[in-house]
């Protein structure tokens, strides 16, 4: 079979031309760097996301706070983790890493936090 | 009047890689003015990942990415104002900013205006019809729904396929809305093609190339828009119109370099970038302003905006011992095939940075530098997009005899 990919690892979005069978790749052209073989293989075999999105929090700066899963998980399950952050509530403050969720789906999938939030300035201090 | 060696006007992706940029280079008295009562700018709202694998060899969230910003800032104890407006700049460096405090004049030896963009509006494009609630530029919408805790609507249409409007189309989605279709009045995307991959296709979300929207119904609410295909020449095909019903019109169509200050201050601005005209090093006209990130040229990843901060405080750097001097004028001329280059003007011989878009998707294209008759530098370009910024490297020895330089794309 022969299809055409689009890169999503780096901005360079390379056109990937490839010819395959089944899981076995004969034939492979347009990727610049290793990550585009990886990420065809992938592709053809368990297509991988990180999904971003974010999350409430209590008593924070910002009433909303932005995560991603700490690894790319197959893309099937990024609907569903979009579903359970709709659900999920944090306390301020929070720092860039910290873990808010984890084993979530029984997949091994950690939401981790991409922002700093800092506790909610109270108006009588 | 308060001195300060240089002030950043914008605390984005910009103003924060120069600060950091300014303060390596051993200058010590800066200062950001930011407007806004964050630093880090539209990063911020940015929440996807794909930031920094240029700068940083990882991919980070936009928040991430303006966090190491931030706290290089925080220590190296650069100063910055939050919720402060520049509201004036002179070509002798005044600067008025209004606060909380007040109104305080600075002096400064050196600008850099870091200002950033707007988005196009419903009214810049002209789309006839009604006029209900339920109209949004893609990034409001990525600030209501990522910063504030507000849902924009639940039907909607996205018209542009400017990336900002494609990450928004996945993000609506993840949040469970229905986005119906995206609308691209060109016949090719205006989006990087790795979000058009991961955005729309994803998710089924059919990308319709060479149509716009030409009516916008809704009495009180937007509660439909109507489609249509568009020809060779721009015009509507008869019969391609279609009502979609929705409640929501997101338009990601363009992004326009915020330069108001800049004109107050006789800057001259490129009417193709809509950003100031600049040398090799990011100067304006005005002697001592310097400009980079998104008001000098619209970006497409942010990696190149620190890069370009970094770049043009070097010649902040030599300004400031006095070693900036002009030592000819060529001007860049662009022949065909090319939409436009940074910088517009060389004043000196130095290793130069060149940032081109190109007028239309190609091919095997090979983009050529001459000195009107001599062929200084090729470079082979695999494809090209103009969704995608090209940035080429010429060494100071290369433009070194030259009287003229012409550049173009065949």
């Amino acid at each position: 079979m022969e299809k055409e990919f689009v890169c999503i690892i780096c901005p360079n979005g390379c056109l990937i031309k490839v010819e395959y069978e089944g899981t076995n790749i004969n034939n492979i052209k347009g990727d610049e760097c290793s990550e585009g073989k990886d990420y065809v293989k992938n592709e053809i075999t368990n297509p991988l996301r990180v999904f971003t999105g974010s999350i409430l929090v209590e008593n924070g700066d910002f009433s909303l706070i932005s995560v991603k899963t700490h690894v790319p998980i197959p893309k099937k399950y990024i609907k569903k983790i979009g579903e359970i952050t709709r659900r999920i509530k944090v306390d301020a403050p929070i720092e860039i890493g910290q873990v808010v969720a984890s084993n979530l789906l029984n997949e091994n999938i950690d939401l981790i936090v991409t922002r700093k939030i800092e506790k909610k300035k109270s108006l009588s201090s | 009047m308060p001195e300060r060696e240089v002030i950043i006007i914008g605390g984005g992706a910009a103003g924060l890689a120069a600060a950091v940029a300014c303060k390596q280079k051993g200058i010590e008295d800066i200062l950001i003015i930011e407007r806004g009562d964050y630093l880090g700018g539209i990063l911020q709202q940015c929440i996807h990942d794909g930031f920094g694998l240029e700068k940083f060899h990882t991919s980070l969230a936009g928040p991430e990415y303006a966090q190491r910003y931030i706290d290089q800032v925080k220590e190296k104890e650069i100063s910055f104002l939050l919720n402060s407006m520049v509201v004036s700049l002179t070509p002798q460096k005044e600067v008025i900013v209004v606060n909380n405090n007040g109104l305080t004049h600075y002096q400064a030896r050196i600008i850099i205006l870091a200002m950033g963009c707007r988005e196009r509006t419903r009214g810049a494009i002209g789309i006839p019809g009604a006029r209900p609630s339920g109209i949004y530029t893609a990034g409001a919408a990525q600030e209501l729904i990522n910063l504030k805790n507000y849902m924009i609507g639940e039907k909607i249409v996205i018209l542009g396929s400017g990336d900002i409007g494609l990450i928004m189309a996945r993000r609506l989605t993840l949040e469970g809305v229905e986005v119906i279709t995206v609308a691209e009045k060109l016949p090719y995307s205006s989006g990087l093609p790795r979000n058009i991959n991961q955005c729309l296709y994803d998710f089924d979300i059919p990308l319709l190339l060479s149509h716009t929207v030409i009516d916008i119904e809704g009495n009180g609410r937007l509660s439909g828009v109507t489609i249509a295909q568009l020809g060779k020449r721009g015009g509507i095909i008869p019969g391609s119109r279609r009502k979609i019903a929705c409640d929501t019109l997101l338009l990601s169509v363009g992004l326009i370099p915020e330069n108001e200050l800049s004109r107050e201050a006789g800057i001259i601005l490129d009417n193709i970038t809509g950003g100031p005209q600049v040398d090799e090093r990011g100067q304006t006209n005005v002697p001592g302003i310097f400009a980079c990130g998104n008001v000098l040229q619209v970006h497409d990843i942010v990696d190149n905006v620190s890069l370009e901060a970094e770049y043009i405080v070097e010649g902040v750097a030599e300004y400031l011992e006095g070693k900036l001097n002009k030592e000819r004028e060529i001007k860049v001329e662009l022949e065909k095939g090319l939409r436009h280059v940074v910088p517009q003007t060389l004043i000196r011989f130095k290793d130069t940075i060149f940032s081109f878009r190109v007028n239309q998707p190609g091919e095997k294209k090979v983009l050529v530098f001459t000195d009107g008759k001599r062929v200084i530098k090729k470079k082979f370009l695999r494809r090209v997009n103009p969704a995608e910024m090209i940035r080429v490297k010429l060494i100071s020895s290369e433009l070194e005899e030259i009287k003229t330089l012409k550049v173009r794309l065949v």
